[in-house]
């Protein structure tokens, strides 16, 4: 049983991490194809991706969307969860209903639905359109975090503090911001990474300044190449230090 | 204090899911949206046989990536969670999880090199005979069922693992202790403990599943196509918008029936 | 600082469960009182009425001769002290005591020689700095009490503030709640289901069951003349012997007894129960006896009924053998209706 354990460990490894594995070994590939025998290694694709502004002006639209959508997403969950915690009204049930609600419904659907509006509109396909399509998606995750955040000590912590005398805002900057702030750093975080990796509704949402999926997208277009591998590395190194980083100061915290 | 995230959710996602409704009932003319109110479209959907395949397609593979990735997860899972020593299973969780922080096109992009004729496992099957040539695998169903059940396996690995965790170890002992074996207590104690956190994550694979378009767009390719498949080629061949948003409604039943299905088991407010 | 709580005919209900059948109770200032009853009795509401967490559905809340009923609790002069003590684990124990006075705009200087006042009062002046998570049980539950105290409210509502704590502590607390309050003057309001601690500490203890008041009295009068069987019950163990008339004195099952033409149920607190007193209930034998350290607790069952038990708390050293056949007595009953 102990082997078989081990075993299937290494085999579920294997499988999990192949790709990212093969990914990162063919960034450094000296030839046209990323795919065996392995040739190098060279840093030449990440020269040239580097040196390729369409895709770094793509990663800074990237930032900015996700940076602004989270934030929206995150005040705006935020004030709903404290509200919604705060008493209880015949219709909070559906209130949450209606807030959770985007969160069943497939992206490419919300991103069509709103295709659909603002082309109505008359409103033309633009980063704005696209971080306000990033909103409607991260906005039930902010709130089903921040929510399921405030439980019963949370709850009374609130009340205590309007027991003693404070306002409605002094409430929430005083005491459920600083109390819920690791829920709202976890939010913010993963309301990014999602609007960052998000593809479908940036790309019906954009036109000529896409985002980096979109840009990454396009380049598959042209089939397989190592700089592909070497813009999907980077990204992945990215991210893996940023969960390092917030794994390590989570973790000091905790410590403490 | 909660007007303003209902105001959004009315704006961005009920109104427009509203106007698509109505789409869904005009039709095209030319390359002119005429509204009406028919259900023409749909009765399309479940006649035509390329689009009602669609949605076949994706059930089947929904299906099948749903039960793949709970059957492989389950183990991985209970092994960090019961074999790895506690100082070593938040980094081995980590590790199990990693590949999510690839962004998620370029995830299936790796996978394509990976499957692809010339590919890394391709080679390696040829190389120690097991194959006398590479077999075709991308642009088939396989290719894509792979590239979501990598996917979702460290999903439902990541909510399994938290699920097992929290489970009194008192439970286990307490079977082992009325004389239940090893495999016993696992099958009839700590499974059916953890089975609402697994139709969660079920559903929640389920949802991403049949909804995604990139995977099964890089990685099945044109051969068959998926719901979300058919639903761009609408969009980005005829422009067809009312169709576009017939299927998409169809699809969103889908997934409503499989809530109401699933209901009793789940507990959403996990997620 | 201080101010009498008036409460009139208040009701309320949850969807279609009545929490609160008409309550009228009237509180002195300075007064502490108890409001006890199980689970479900409808005494926190009644709490969170006074402190304007809820808005009866009807009645009124008058607090210092002003109706208060549609005040959020920032408006009125109560402040509460919650189950969990509700402290804010963000801030040090200084800062949780000054929020309130923060809250009322007192310049920083100020509320911090005020907050150190208030726990150097509950013992804590050293640990300003602390974070609650840092506290063992009974020092946040100080903590708490002085950030109750800091805004100098009129009415204190303490929510089984003593729920969490282990029984010597609470014991111990008890005491220094009852001396803070003392000290203060304020009037406190309190919560509980443990009729001990309620003895403990009240100037008055109101009884409450299934949403209606049982008994409002002093803990002597609720103790030992309780005015319905719920309350009689609640307070402590109670021995019954169902009494009907019989020509000018009643009968039992233990035979006749000599009270006053009545019926109901005769309750006699085990303490009241033994070897002399003024009602003789006959011949019974000790069937089981265990030793509590200020008392043997035995049970008799009486030879005209065996099989009714009656408890006894008889003192030190005065138990009879298992077995042994003696004449029991009871002192001080109280007849009650009895009830359906």
């Amino acid at each position: 049983m102990r082997l078989l354990s081990w075993a299937y460990l290494v085999a579920a490894f294997t499988f999990i991490l192949l790709p990212v594995v093969v990914l990162v070994v063919f960034s450094f590939q000296d030839s046209r194809l990323p795919v065996p025998p392995f040739e190098g290694p060279t840093l030449k694709w990440y020269a040239e991706i580097l040196a390729d502004r369409a895709l770094m002006e793509a990663l800074v639209n990237s930032l900015i969307v996700a940076f602004v959508s989270a934030l929206v997403a995150l005040v705006l969950g935020f004030l709903a969860a404290s509200g919604l915690a705060r008493v209880y009204l015949p219709g909070t049930a559906a209130m949450r209903a209606l807030l959770i609600a985007p969160m069943t419904v497939s992206y490419l659907i919300i991103a069509l639905g709103l295709l659909q509006m603002f082309n109505t509109l008359g409103v033309r396909p633009s980063l704005w359109v696209t971080g306000i399509g990033h909103v409607v998606i991260n906005l039930p995750l902010c709130f089903a975090i921040l929510y399921a955040a405030i439980g019963e000590h949370q709850k009374n912590a609130l009340k205590a503090a309007r027991d003693l005398g404070a306002s409605e805002v002094q409430v929430l900057w005083f005491i459920a911001a600083p109390m819920l702030a690791p829920a709202l750093g976890a939010a913010f975080f993963l309301a990014f990474t999602f609007s960052w990796d998000e593809f479908i509704i940036a790309f019906l949402l954009t036109r000529f300044d896409v985002t980096l999926p979109v840009e990454i997208w396009s380049m598959l277009r042209s089939g397989l190449s190592p700089a592909t591998n070497a813009v999907g590395s980077l990204v992945f190194l990215v991210s893996v230090g940023i969960v390092l980083v917030l794994e390590f100061t989570l973790f000091r915290k905790k410590s403490k | 204090m909660i007007a303003p995230a209902l105001l959004w959710t009315l704006v961005f996602f009920v109104v427009p899911f509203a106007a698509m409704v109505l789409m869904s009932l005009a039709h095209l003319e030319g390359r002119e949206v005429v509204q009406g109110y028919a259900l023409d479209n749909y009765l399309r959907i479940f006649t035509d046989p390329s689009l009602r395949k669609g949605i076949f397609v994706s059930l089947e593979i929904t299906a099948l990536v749903t039960v793949l990735s709970v059957l492989l997860a389950w183990p991985l899972a209970w092994i960090i969670a019961s074999r790895v020593p506690p100082r070593w299973q938040r980094l081995v969780l980590l590790l199990a999880v990693l590949p999510f922080w690839t962004s998620y096109v370029v995830r299936s992009y790796s996978w394509a090199l990976v499957l692809g004729e010339k590919g890394v496992v391709m080679n390696v099957l040829v190389g120690i005979g097991l194959l006398a040539e590479p077999v075709q695998i991308m642009a088939t169903r396989a290719a894509t069922v792979i590239g979501f059940t990598h996917f979702f396996v460290m999903l439902l690995t990541l909510t399994i693992y938290s699920n097992l965790i929290q489970l009194s170890p008192n439970y286990a002992r307490a079977a082992e202790d009325l004389g239940a074996p090893k495999w016993k207590v696992i099958w009839l104690v700590i499974l059916p403990l953890t089975l609402p956190g697994v139709m969660t994550g079920a559903f929640l694979t389920f949802v991403l599943c049949i909804g995604d378009y990139i995977t099964p767009q890089i990685l099945g390719g044109n051969n068959e196509l998926t719901m979300p498949q058919l639903i761009m080629l609408q969009l980005g061949r005829r422009g067809d918008f009312p169709m576009a948003s017939a299927l998409s409604i169809v699809l969103m039943a889908i997934v409503t029936l499989a809530y109401l299905a699933s209901a009793r088991w789940l507990r959403m407010e996990r997620v | 600082m201080t101010a009498d709580v008036h409460i009139e005919a208040v009701k309320h209900r949850f969807q279609s469960f009545v929490a609160l059948h008409g309550i009228d109770l009237r509180i002195a200032a300075g007064e502490f009182i108890v409001l006890l009853g199980p689970s479900g009795c409808g005494k926190t509401t009644l709490l969170s009425i006074i402190g304007g967490f809820l808005t009866p559905t009807k009645g009124k809340v008058l607090i210092g001769g002003t109706d208060m009923t549609r005040l959020g609790p920032k408006d009125r002069p109560t402040t509460t002290m919650f189950q969990d003590y509700a402290l804010f684990p963000h801030m040090s124990l200084r800062d949780n005591v000054a929020f309130g006075l923060r809250m009322r705009g007192m310049a920083r200087r100020a509320r911090h020689e005020r907050a150190t006042e208030m726990l150097d009062m509950v013992g804590l002046a050293d640990k300003a700095h602390r974070r609650p998570h840092e506290l063992s049980g009974g020092q946040r539950q100080r903590v708490a009490l002085a950030r109750a105290l800091a805004v100098e409210p009129d009415v204190l509502l303490l929510d089984e503030p003593l729920g969490a704590l282990d029984l010597k502590l609470r014991r111990q607390m008890q005491d220094e709640l009852k001396a803070i309050q003392r000290r203060v003057g304020t009037t406190f309001v309190h919560v509980t289901h443990d009729q001990e601690e309620a003895m403990a500490i009240a100037d008055r203890i109101v009884v409450m069951n299934h949403g209606r008041i049982a008994h409002c009295g002093t803990p002597e009068e609720v103790y030992l003349r309780p005015k319905t069987l719920f309350s009689a019950d609640f307070m402590g163990e109670m021995n019954r012997i169902p009494i009907t008339p019989e020509g000018d004195a009643v009968t039992s099952p233990l035979g006749a007894l000599p009270l006053p033409r009545q019926t109901g149920l005769m309750c006699v607190r085990p303490e009241n129960l033994g070897l002399a007193g003024e009602v003789p209930l006959g011949k019974a034998r000790l069937t089981e006896l265990s030793f509590f350290g200020a008392h043997h607790r035995c049970r008799f069952a009486p030879l005209a009924a065996p099989e009714m038990g009656l408890v006894a708390h008889l003192p030190q050293g005065e138990a009879p053998e298992i077995g042994a056949e003696v004449a029991l007595y009871a002192r001080n009953p109280v007849i009650l209706p009895e009830e359906a």
